[in-house]
């Protein structure tokens, strides 16, 4: 089960975690759209550390629109970036992102 | 407080060096070194990406993308007791001297 459906709008979570985390910051704090469901994969935070990475985590491919990931973005509109998040770092997101 | 390794974006990051090389054959042995010591169970993708990112600011920045590579991979032997510190340290002496 995912807790979260194509076409759902989603927020990054801030944390300072700290370790291994495959989230990088400029991510971090953004609302995008969830586009996918990649599977489930072993935690990576846990893997980093000689875990088991168990329980197996759900990934997402999230879109954004770069003009809210960048400041100041000068490129078109629509253009945007996808990435792949895992279920944890993810939060409902109030606002339409697009 | 962003560390180190997770600058991409960053305003202060500079420009992306897209420099290509051809690559060198030291180059070439880090990385079956790493991969075959992946297959074989020795340590995880992650485990090296996380030693990576645990290098010193200074060090992470003066080393280029396969000395790091060589550097996390000679981190997480010591750190399995597979080799110790002074045992990489007499072998790149001796290394160093055989190629004099």
């Amino acid at each position: 089960m995912t807790r979260f459906e194509p076409g759902v709008h989603v927020r990054v979570r801030s944390d300072e975690k700290p370790g291994h985390v495959r989230t990088p910051d400029y991510v971090k704090g953004k609302t995008g759209r969830i586009e996918g469901i990649q599977g489930a994969f072993k935690n990576p935070e846990s893997l980093a550390y000689g875990g088991s990475g168990l329980p197996e985590l759900p990934l997402y491919k999230v879109g954004f629109r770069q003009m809210d990931l960048w400041e100041g973005y000068a490129g078109l509109a629509d253009d945007a970036l996808y990435i792949d998040l895992y279920e944890h770092w993810l939060e409902p997101a109030q606002k339409e992102a697009r | 407080m962003t560390r180190i390794h997770d600058l991409g974006g960053s305003p202060d990051a500079g420009p992306i060096d897209k420099d290509q090389h051809e690559v060198q054959d030291w180059e070439k042995l880090a990385d079956a070194v790493t991969v075959i010591l992946d297959k074989k169970g020795v340590k995880t993708t992650d485990e090296h990406r996380r030693a990576i990112e645990s290098l010193e600011g200074e060090q992470y920045k003066e080393l280029g993308y396969y000395e790091r590579w060589i550097a996390a991979t000679e981190l997480l032997l010591v750190e399995k007791d597979i080799l110790t510190r002074e045992e990489i340290d007499e072998k790149a002496v001796e290394l160093e001297e055989s190629w004099r």
